[in-house]
């Protein structure tokens, strides 16, 4: 049988599976007959692990144990913001792992994002295996526009982990571009809006027949249809907490209840003008009565509610449609994707921001698996049919002093692109340099998102300014980073593959691979009583399920209320495989890029005879130079002016300082860090930040600014 | 398994391994404008066709079949084709790279796409007033000082920034109204 690649839209809420061959692409429905499955896991107590929409709809009855909206928290730091705001929403326990990185609890076991993103993309193999009754091991799969690097890296380790070879981690608004354009001959501009489940995207395309050309992609990883529901949740929790004194926010299970019955809600506002949200006995009330939330809320009411959210997404257009150095007008056409689209309130916004009817002849759930799975079959085929030319979504940048990053690749700059730059020691007899290497648009380091940091030595150890370090930034057709320092002198070089420093090690992979968790996942098609006979599924009957009535008919679709059924044991023999211990700190020989937060500062090196210059603790300063500057001199003066002018401004100050600044900086307060601050107050001061504070000091570049700007 | 990765490599339209190769070497001597195959005056519309042209050759999508060094000579080439298209895109930077073409600049002479952060803050200050490192530094933190308020430590920096530039007007002015302030 002719080997396939499947395309696999992992979606927030929702993942889609498709496959295109033999000039056909369609998409490969679920047991139960659904083109889209629930990105949800459901851990049983017996350990068996269902993932779909039978485990979402064991959302309310066991919430402790139920992973929804996982992908919100792949790829981030257990310090981030919306780590922060998911531990405070989600009825699952978050955890600290090793290195900041995030972790799911699960009863006695820790899983990592990796891993329960892989659940997912194993239920999706096995809904495209069941359709085609044949192995698959290749796919592609979408991710946000706007994630980072530590995102998709992460995206893909989740696809090794399901045993698949990603052949390509895609933009999901490109995969929807060429599914829209493919194979039509277009000479046009179009504007995907990408409304999911928990990001927003817009990206803008140049289609030239088969090319494909992203012009800018722009984007808000904190915003989507779950943030709609949040909307409705707080106003019926609000008003329950006013007529009953009750609030339901504080009861694991009432607030799953009402979060289903917002997300139903704003399906049903989809179809109709007006729904009735109902969840009898929602709670218990001290006097043992049940008590039921009744609330009618109409489309006007509901537009009032979201409407914010709504214009949030028109200002990120406007962000891409400059970045493209377009108007609206331009378009030829805006395609809507993600399942909140549907509502007339966001096709209206859309029509009227655009200036014009978006298509309505694209399936807003499917259109994103489609693209990737006509990708997938294309990169599989040898005859290329459509070129991809996709853009990287954040500004890459280094750490340079001050906690400032200077932009080494700009966003919405094409892939694959490589640049370098070089740089100089910037002490004497310096013996290595420890570079650090960030995404997204802040000046402060510390906003922008640590991609990894690594160690360059080896170099020859020489005066100050007469080594030359080329460091090469390269990011490839998959948006994933590379960084390259290199000594052009002795040829010694040091090459990593940024890795996140919350991210899984090779090592780590490996463990979970072996362990194999995800091989527990019950198959929807046994669950359903497709595959195995034996395991029918016994559909219990649903103790107060919310309902949503819209005046008509509810949209009820029977399946997914089904409860997973009580499976004996899982069918697959891993179940044997003990289990291991969650993963332990990351030895630090195995993982060279990541330094741990322990490692001690860099050495200073004390030049012989300059005491007061080691008191300044660069030890692993560069200086930028010039792409054509030839090496500066060993003494240039030029160089101390710049690096001396710190003590030079405050004789008296306490060796203890680290902060270095930039000369020639525009200079507002808070881009500088205070000279007299010591170490210890940097680091609170930077807390954000991952590094201790050494490293804070110890990185920094410095830009010389009689070598650049001619 | 599939033949397609075993069957080997197929050379594309018109592209054959040797060519690939002689690119991959010659790619560092050509000029943003040859590695594109667009004329030196050519039309934005011109140049983005020459980037689709040139990027339907060298996608590495389209290569992904052939041996891994061969891989590694297309990719370097299409990283060269967008670094072209995305320096001679932008009119500012299409200006300074034709500029620097007319001095002579070598035909492999490259570009960086980025001006960074740090160096646009020179930038900015260069605009700003300064000539001289030293009295662009003083200024600086001047401006610093006033942002916190602390008016004396602000005269100071202008002083130093004075004495460094003499003939400086705006911070002569700068110096004056804040010495105003502090009286």
């Amino acid at each position: 049988m002719a080997e396939v690649a499947i395309g696999i839209d992992l979606g927030t809420s929702n993942s889609c599976v498709a496959l295109a061959r033999g000039g056909k692409v369609e998409v490969l429905p679920n047991a139960y007959g659904e083109s889209i499955t629930a990105s949800v896991v459901a851990f049983a107590e017996d350990g068996s692990i269902t993932v779909g929409n039978a485990a979402k709809a064991n959302i309310i009855h066991d919430p402790k144990h139920t992973i929804y909206s996982s992908k919100r928290l792949i790829g981030r730091y257990f310090f981030s913001e919306e780590v922060k705001k998911a531990k405070a929403i989600c009825s699952y326990e978050i955890v600290e792992g090793p290195n900041h990185s995030v972790r799911i609890k699960m009863r006695s076991e820790e899983f990592s994002l990796p891993e329960i993103s892989a659940m997912i993309l194993r239920e999706m193999k096995s809904i495209a295996e069941a359709r085609l009754g044949q192995t698959v091991t290749k796919a592609v799969i979408t991710v946000p526009a706007y994630f980072n690097d530590n995102q998709r890296q992460a995206t893909k380790d989740a696809g090794r982990i399901a045993g698949l070879e990603v052949l390509r981690i895609l933009n999901e608004p490109t995969a929807a571009a060429l599914s829209y354009g493919f194979g039509k001959g277009l000479n046009q501009r179009v504007a995907i809006y990408d409304l999911g489940g928990g990001t927003f995207d817009i990206s803008v395309l140049e289609i030239g027949k088969d090319v494909f050309e992203v012009l800018s992609t722009c984007g808000d990883t904190f915003l989507g249809g779950d943030d709609l529901d949040d909307r409705l949740i707080d106003l019926l929790a609000d008003e329950f907490v006013a007529k009953e004194g009750i609030n339901l926010r504080n009861d694991p299970y009432a607030l799953e209840k009402l979060k289903v019955a917002a997300e139903s809600a704003k399906k049903g506002l989809s179809i109709e003008d007006e729904v009735e949200v109902r969840i009898p006995d929602v709670i218990v009330g001290p006097d043992g009565r049940g008590r039921s939330v009744e609330r009618r809320i109409t489309t006007e009411e509901y537009s009032a509610l979201v409407m914010d959210l709504v214009m949030r997404t028109f200002k990120v257009c406007d962000e891409a449609l400059q970045q493209a150095n377009i108007v609206a007008r331009d378009l030829a056409g805006v395609i809507l994707v993600g399942g909140p689209t549907r509502l007339p309130l966001i096709r209206n916004a859309v029509k009227e921001y655009f200036q014009r009817e978006p298509r309505t002849d694209v399936n807003p759930d499917e259109v994103v698996a489609l693209g990737a799975a006509i990708h997938a079959a294309s990169l599989l085929s040898p005859q290329q049919e459509a070129y991809l030319l996709d853009v990287t979504p954040l500004s890459l940048k280094i750490g340079v002093a001050s906690g400032l990053a200077e932009t080494v690749i700009d966003r919405n700059t094409p892939v694959p692109i490589e640049q370098t730059r070089g740089f100089t020691t910037f002490q004497d007899f310096q013996e290595s340099v420890n570079i650090r290497v960030y995404q997204g648009e802040s000046r402060q380091a510390a906003e922008n998102e640590l991609l990894g940091q690594f160690h360059f030595s080896g170099f020859k150890k020489a005066r100050r300014g007469e080594v030359r370090i080329d460091v090469t930034f390269e990011i490839n057709s998959d948006g994933i980073v590379n960084v390259t320092a290199r000594d052009p002198a002795t040829g010694q070089q040091a090459s990593t593959q940024i890795t996140l420093s919350s991210g899984l090690s090779e090592a780590e992979i490996q463990k979970i691979m072996q362990r194999d968790r995800t091989a527990q996942v019950v198959p929807s098609a046994v669950t359903a009583g497709m595959v195995a006979p034996g395991n029918k599924g016994a559909a219990g009957p649903l103790p107060q399920t919310p309902s949503i009535a819209t005046p008509p008919a509810p949209p009820v679709r029977s399946a997914p209320l089904v409860p997973p059924p009580p499976l004996p044991s899982p069918p697959i023999a891993a179940r044997t495989a003990p289990v291991l211990p969650p993963p332990a700190q990351v030895d630090p020989s195995e993982d060279l890029e990541v330094l741990p937060d322990d490692l001690p500062a860099l050495p200073d090196l004390e030049p012989p005879g300059e005491p007061a210059q080691a008191e300044a603790d660069a030890s692993a300063e560069l200086i930028v130079m010039d792409e054509a500057a030839p090496l500066p001199g060993g003494d240039g003066p030029a160089d101390f002016e710049i690096t001396g002018g710190f003590s030079q401004l405050q004789p008296g100050a306490e060796p203890a300082k680290k902060g270095l600044e930039i000369a020639g900086l525009d200079g507002s307060p808070d881009e500088r860090v205070p000279v007299d601050t010591p170490s210890e107050d940097l680091f609170d001061r930077n807390s954000r930040d991952l590094s201790p504070p050494s490293e804070d000091i110890s990185i920094d570049l410095e830009v010389d600014p009689e070598k650049k700007g001619k | 398994m599939t033949g397609d990765g075993s069957s080997g490599p197929k050379p594309r339209v018109g592209l054959d391994p040797k060519e690939i190769k002689a690119l991959a070497r010659l790619v560092d001597d050509l000029n943003y404008y040859e590695i594109l195959g667009a004329p030196l005056g050519a039309a934005s519309v011109a140049l983005r066709d020459a980037y689709h042209a040139a990027s339907r050759k060298f996608h590495p999508d389209a290569h992904r079949h052939l041996d891994p060094e061969m891989r590694g000579a297309v990719e370097r080439i299409a990283k060269r084709v967008t670094e072209a298209y995305s320096v001679l895109r932008e009119p500012r930077r299409r200006k300074l790279y034709d500029e620097r073409l007319a001095q002579g600049a070598s035909a492999g002479a490259r570009m960086q796409l980025v001006e960074g952060t740090v160096e646009a803050g020179r930038r900015a200050a260069e605009e700003r007033g300064g000539k001289t490192l030293n009295g662009k530094r003083y200024f600086t933190l001047a401006q610093g000082d006033l942002a916190k308020g602390d008016l004396s430590a602000a005269a100071r920096n202008l002083q130093m920034a004075c004495t460094f530039e003499p003939g400086n007007e705006l911070f002569k002015a700068k110096l004056a109204e804040v010495k105003a302030k502090l009286r």
